[in-house]
């Protein structure tokens, strides 16, 4: 080899490794750049997950050595009249809620997004304020509220001649008195994602539809509700999530009560955490995941099927 | 071909994140095969110097309370002037069980609810050493619902006396002698009086939250000198003391002779006010009412010794109360020792706490020391209290106090049996079960879903 050709080669050698090392950075940069999420993914999401599930085979009660019990919590629950009571009360406030908030956040939203509408700024702030107000100060003024014997619904009611009602103390209206409260509380927060999806309709289509001579409530229905479809899906399942997850309207109102007529699937699973039996709760909340991870997905493809 | 490749990088990447996550589990607490013996018995010592010096930190809830323990600071420090307290006002139901697992930043004594002890136990110092002298001179039922497998875990701090708060305006103005009421068929007879006079009355309170209602059948109870279930854990609601309780609220409920409402809700509130409920059966914290809720009534109520259940017989039961806590994770526990021993045994200590202090100017009348030589019923610790006519509250609750009757544990799982104690006994109290099948129903469900599965 002579000295030129060595050069070359020498040359050539520094500019492939500092190729090389160019690309390996090029190529370690991605997984630099995803550390810091990945670090805080499994410390904060991955970890949880695997520990709740080594905890649903368990009988710990937070003290001591916990106790390998194979399948007995989920055995328990899935054969616990309670858990399923606790899935049922959850459903039935899910049909009380969800339906009514639908049609009524569509309506409402569609009535803000008139530009006819004089102050619109004023009732998009009203109807977010009760969303904004603190659960445990609402939750009081439901129980003087709906208070039986001495409460202004009741002494409205008796004005009409129409009987007492238990609102908070009987099975039967304690649900409905709830799903009233999520409603007043969250219906707010679902008229402003209907908002911002009625705002990306096209106005032409409202036109065009004018032109035709297309009735305000045909428009409604054949224009707004179907390209509000994806709007509205999300917003189920935001809410499907939210009424089987719920936990604070009960626990402020209820405590669950009467007779565990109000006690939804995340109350119950509050109560096996307070009492110390995590083993128990760590089931709970994984057939509660798969619960709704199945609704959600339900809902999803429902979307999927009429795209 | 590159889908494939992407598919083996996904499942590679799926891998390693449940391998890591799997490995990562390793961090919680050790995994047996056998029941955990538990029972933590390390005995906690005091410390053993003249002039003992460090930190200590203590939770209590947030509201007066704190206020009136922040009080005693100074008092304790004039004692131990090298110790340094750091009150800390914390939501101890929220946070102490994350505390205690974790081991982090562990409190050297916390203020608990005497129902949750039991559940904390692994965690705790036993403090049967330190308290030896004073066990002698405790309530008898502060020991038990201390106790758990010979070992004490708790330092008592009130106890909490049934008594018969009663409208003694409302019951003159029907020709009601509340005086000549001594047993509960007394209760009984005088309810039905008052009804005759007031027909729209339902004098006696009966309790419409589950786990209020159950803390108040656990104070009958209590005066019978039992409680859901015995030291070893048995279940002893299928019993004739039981059995007795339920039938005394059935026959209210059956004769009408009881204003259903949750304690303290405007309907109960109104009911008072209203003079339709005139005989309120609970702790003597119900105190707290006629003080601050009742707007027309107040001033008419007075309080006497719950009756007795036979003539002659134990005339209050516990309803409710609290302890102090030491972990056995806290750096300075021995030290917290003595900050409680202060609070509790010594003179100056107790008196700070139940006499006038700025946060109660005339005393802490929502419960009495649960340690006897402080609440002598001669030697009030807080002034007779204006809202029940200026009557000496401090004598009749200590008289009543010193008849509880021990033999009273509480179970870890008292707080799980009010989904089925506490509910079936609402359903009696609507009318939709009878004692016979609340005991059945609620001994075979408490059984099966909270002993069974401890």
């Amino acid at each position: 080899m002579t000295a030129a050709a060595a050069a070359r080669f020498a040359g050539t050698d520094r500019k492939k490794r500092r190729t090389s090392a160019a690309g390996r950075r090029r190529r370690l940069a991605p997984y630099v750049f995803v550390l810091p999420f990945v670090t805080i993914f499994l410390a904060f999401s991955v970890y949880p997950l695997f520990y709740t599930a080594r905890l649903s085979f368990t009988n710990w009660r937070g003290t001591g050595a916990a106790e390998w019990v194979g399948w007995d919590n989920y055995a328990y629950l899935l054969t616990n009249p309670a858990f399923w009571g606790s899935l049922g009360n959850s459903a039935v406030l899910w049909l009380l809620i969800v339906p009514a908030q639908m049609v009524l956040g569509v309506l409402v939203a569609v009535l803000l997004n008139s530009a006819k509408l004089k102050l619109r700024g004023l009732y998009r702030v009203a109807f977010i304020v009760p969303f904004v107000t603190p659960l445990v100060a609402v939750a009081q003024i439901w129980v003087v509220l709906f208070d039986q014997r001495h409460g202004a619904v009741n002494a409205v009611l008796g004005l009409l001649g129409l009987p007492d009602i238990g609102w908070l103390t009987t099975g039967a209206w304690a649900k409905p008195t709830l799903a009233l409260l999520f409603l007043w509380k969250t219906t707010g927060f679902i008229v402003i994602i209907l908002l911002s999806g009625l705002q990306s309709i096209n106005g032409s289509i409202y036109e065009a539809a004018d032109i035709d001579g297309a009735s305000k409530i045909r428009q409604l229905w054949s224009i707004t509700v179907p390209l509000l479809r994806r709007t509205i899906m999300f917003a189920v399942v935001l809410q499907t999530l939210a009424v089987f997850q719920m936990f604070a309207e009960p626990f402020v109102v209820t405590q669950g009560g009467p007779y565990n007529s109000t006690t939804t699937a995340g109350y119950y699973l509050y109560n096996h955490i307070t009492r110390a039996d995590l083993g128990t709760g760590a089931a709970n909340s994984f057939l509660l995941v798969i619960l709704v991870m199945v609704l959600s997905l339900g809902f999803v493809r429902m979307l999927r099927a009429k795209d | 071909m590159l889908r494939h490749h992407l598919r083996r990088r996904t499942l590679a990447l799926a891998a390693a994140t449940a391998a890591g996550g799997l490995g990562l589990t390793a961090c919680g607490p050790s995994i047996t095969s056998d029941k955990d013996e538990g029972g933590g018995t390390d005995a906690l010592r005091a410390p053993d110097t003249d002039a003992p010096s460090g930190e200590i930190t203590i939770w209590d809830r947030s509201g007066d309370l704190f206020e009136v323990f922040e009080g005693v600071i100074d008092d304790f420090n004039a004692v131990y002037p090298d110790i340094k307290v750091n009150h800390v006002a914390v939501d101890i139901d929220a946070k102490l069980q994350n505390t205690l697992i974790t081991g982090a930043d562990v409190p050297d004594g916390v203020f608990l609810d005497d129902a949750k002890i039991s559940g904390y136990t692994d965690y705790l110092w036993n403090l049967g050493d330190v308290l030896q002298p004073y066990l002698g001179d405790m309530a008898q039922q502060k020991i038990d619902v201390n106790t758990v497998d010979g070992a004490i875990y708790g330092v008592p701090y009130d106890l909490n006396p049934g008594l018969l708060f009663y409208n003694a305006t409302a019951l003159e103005a029907a020709g009601v002698d509340a005086s000549a009421i001594e047993t509960y068929d007394d209760l009984l007879e005088a309810a039905r009086r008052y009804k005759e006079a007031v027909p729209e009355a339902g004098p006696i309170h009966l309790e419409q939250s589950a786990f209020l209602g159950q803390l108040q059948l656990e104070m009958y109870a209590s005066q019978l000198g039992t409680s859901i279930a015995d030291a070893d854990g048995e279940l002893r609601l299928d019993s004739p003391e039981y059995r007795r309780i339920l039938e005394f609220l059935d026959t209210v409920r059956a004769e009408g002779l009881g204003t259903r409402a949750e304690y303290l809700t405007p309907t109960d509130i109104a009911e008072m006010d209203n003079g339709n409920q005139v005989f309120y059966p609970w702790a003597i914290w119900f105190s707290f009412a006629p003080q601050q809720m009742l707007d027309q009534t107040s001033g008419d109520w007075r309080a006497m010794e719950l009756p007795a259940w036979d003539a002659g017989g134990a005339r209050s039961g516990a309803m409710g109360g609290s302890s102090f806590v030491l972990p056995k994770d806290g750096a300075n526990a021995d030290l917290a020792w003595l900050f409680y021993e202060f609070l509790m045994f010594d003179e100056v200590g107790y008196t700070a706490v139940w006499g006038p202090n700025p946060t109660y100017p005339t005393g802490l009348n929502t419960s009495i020391p649960a340690y006897e030589p402080a609440a002598d019923p001669t030697a009030p610790l807080f002034e007779p209290v204006e809202a029940l006519g200026g009557q000496d509250l401090w004598s009749v609750a200590t008289e009543a106090g010193a008849q509880i009757p021990g033999g009273a544990p509480i179970p870890a799982w008292w707080d799980g049996a009010v989904d089925y104690l506490g509910n079936d006994v609402q359903r009696m109290l609507d009318g939709d079960m009878t004692p016979e099948e609340v005991i059945a129903s609620a001994t075979e469900q408490i059984q099966t879903n909270l002993v069974d599965r401890q």
